[in-house]
């Protein structure tokens, strides 16, 4: 009884070790171009803060492995090991996220993507909140122009994952601003 | 201040919209599809996957129940995604399909430990494998790949294949099991792209044949929804496949399947007849069941039937001998789970299955989701243990058997 109390005292170190796998200057990097804490402040580069951890284990591995396509994620994910991917994505999980966008809602826009979302059953999968959920990321509060590039990129299949362009097959262009206009202004959890 | 950031983002957003361009028409292929409005508010979807490596403390293996005499060990790990295998003739070299993350793995076995590369990644779900005379095949969705002689030459490099095959462009249920035949042909399934739907083309929902060079495609079986497993019946030498039955259509059916091509050319019913004689909800034909050939046997709702294998080695007990392992990678579709476990299949003189649990406790307690692994294939080694892969902890386990020592009198 006495050792595994002793062996609980050992793996205590190992979670503190487990939770810092990543430099302070990977972390730079990270906040460099996705805000401080996370939250975005730049065109069309997506909040990684309060994002679901598999989430983004799942899209910096296929950023990494060049299967989700881009030239500026590749090239920084060479060679980041599993072990970071985690607890990177730990860290920014953990962070609160804020609202982004900054224009004035439009009354007719919000009427509009609040009805889409649910027509479209959004919630399903992102919760209701659409604080998102597993693999599925947080789209309250999401930049407005990252969601609408993003859901624009999924329903002509340029993203590695057919659920959601399945799920935005046939959803035209102003319902994809309007759902962008909407989830935006959306509060995260 | 304000107007400027709205300016920048509406001129963000513009050049996005352009840059993606108009839609264009396209099948929907979904998951979702044939989601009735008595099923809109389901919390359903499916598991998500894992793509980063799983540590060896965090897979709890003694969870495994297996019959008496059986053992589960920790063979190999560290293969996010891994799940078909193919192994090398002396069962050196195990060669492992992945769906998403795009690579195949390359396993050593170095007696008392296993090493793991990557063999070739940036493949879009290259999840078929299978060996053919030294030479080994990757089916990914839209590529086909050789590597000849591949265990004793690590940097073979591949000879592409793909023009051969003719495969056709959608990606949905189009991830690939692939096997040789005792007829030395090799053998794919077409999934057809979509939960429920009359397929596009007539490239879908099928089972070919193929000389091993690409030459001589042959359609053995049509009506297949998604086939993603089969294996050869040792002494009847005839194919048997699972089929992974629809979703939205409730929690109790229609059930996957066990199927037998007896010959070339058999319907399976998809879309409009199911499992036992299953008129299909949405699509409507009429005599929807007419001509189509019944599965052997059903395998359970939403268990997503996988990997089968017949086992023909000499360590498992006689009463094994010719008998299918099934293994059942587990529900997503069902309010309670089913599968997560393999099954063993045993086909008496009059054609009739049994199927008995083999090995279970993947998933914890009957009413939730609670599962650690989800099983997906396996492979016979030449002593006689077989390899069960794990697609979530990115493991793969060996199962081996030694008799039980005679209770002491």
């Amino acid at each position: 009884m006495l050792s595994l109390r002793r062996g609980r005292w050992v793996l205590l170190p190992a979670a503190l070790f487990i939770s810092t796998a990543f430099s302070q200057d990977k972390l730079q990097l990270c906040v460099s171009c996705h805000g401080p804490g996370g939250n975005s402040v730049s065109a069309l580069i997506p909040s990684i803060a309060g994002q679901p951890k598999l989430f983004m284990e799942n899209q910096l591995v296929l950023f990494r492995e060049g299967i989700r396509k881009s030239p500026v994620m590749t090239p920084l994910m060479a060679g980041v090991s599993d072990k970071e991917i985690v607890a990177l994505s730990e860290h920014f999980s953990k962070q609160p996220a804020k609202v982004v966008s900054s224009g004035p809602a439009d009354p007719s826009l919000m009427r509009k993507g609040a009805q889409l979302a649910k027509k479209l059953r959004c919630g399903v999968c992102h919760l209701s909140d659409f604080s998102g959920q597993k693999q599925m990321p947080r789209l309250a509060g999401q930049r407005e122009d990252y969601l609408g590039s993003e859901m624009l990129a999924y329903r002509a299949s340029q993203r590695p994952d057919t659920t959601m362009t399945a799920a935005l097959y046939g959803v035209k262009d102003d319902e994809i601003k309007a759902l962008a206009h909407f989830l935006s202004r959306s509060a995260p959890r | 201040m304000r107007s400027l950031v709205a300016l920048a983002v509406t001129a963000a957003f513009t050049a996005s919209f352009a840059a993606y361009g108009q839609d264009k028409p396209k099948p929907p292929p979904a998951w979702h599809q044939g989601k009735g409005a008595k099923m809109a508010e389901s919390k359903l979807a499916p598991h998500a996957g894992k793509m980063t490596e799983t540590a060896v403390g965090e897979i709890p293996i003694d969870k495994l129940k297996l019959p008496r005499g059986f053992k589960a060990e920790l063979w190999a790990s560290g293969l996010p995604g891994g799940r078909a295998m193919a192994a090398s003739e002396d069962g050196k070299k195990l060669y492992v399909g992945t769906r998403i993350i795009g690579r195949v793995y390359e396993v050593t076995d170095e007696g008392s430990k296993r090493s793991v590369r990557v063999l070739v990644d940036k493949l879009t779900q290259p999840a078929g494998v299978a060996m053919n005379k030294g030479n080994l095949y990757v089916f990914a969705i839209d590529k086909v790949l050789r590597y000849d002689n591949v265990a004793s030459n690590p940097s073979a490099q591949p000879v592409d294949m793909t023009k051969a095959f003719d495969l056709p462009p959608e990606q949905h249920h189009n991830w690939k099991y692939i096997a040789f035949g005792p007829d030395g042909k090799l053998y794919v399934p077409f999934g057809s792209p979509c939960n429920i739907c009359e397929p596009p083309t007539k490239e879908y929902g099928q089972i070919r044949r193929y000389n091993a060079d690409g030459s001589g495609k042959e359609v053995i079986a049509t009506g297949v929804r998604n086939s993603v497993g089969f294996d050869w019946h040792p002494k009847t030498k005839e194919l048997w496949f699972t089929d992974h039955g629809r979703d939205w259509a409730g929690d109790n059916g229609p059930q996957d399947e066990l199927n037998r091509i007896t010959k070339t050319g058999l319907n399976f019913g998809f879309p409009y007849c199911h499992a036992n004689g299953i008129a299909d909800p949405d699509i409507k034909k009429a005599d929807a069941c007419k001509g189509v050939t019944r599965p052997v046997a059903l395998m359970g709702p939403h268990a997503a039937a996988m990997g089968i294998k017949w086992y023909t080695g000499k360590m498992f007990p006689a009463e094994y001998q010719n008998t299918a392992f099934i293994v059942r990678k587990g529900s997503w579709n069902r309010t309670k789970p089913m599968g997560f476990d393999v099954v063993n299949v045993r086909v008496d003189g009059e054609g009739k299955a049994s199927i008995k649990p083999f090995a279970t406790g993947f998933q914890q307690g009957a009413d939730g989701y609670n599962f650690w692994g989800r099983p997906a294939y396996l492979q016979q080694m030449p002593d006689g243990a077989m390899l069960l892969s794990d697609e979530q902890t990115g493991a793969i386990y060996r199962i081996s058997y030694a008799a039980p020592k005679a209770a002491k009198k």
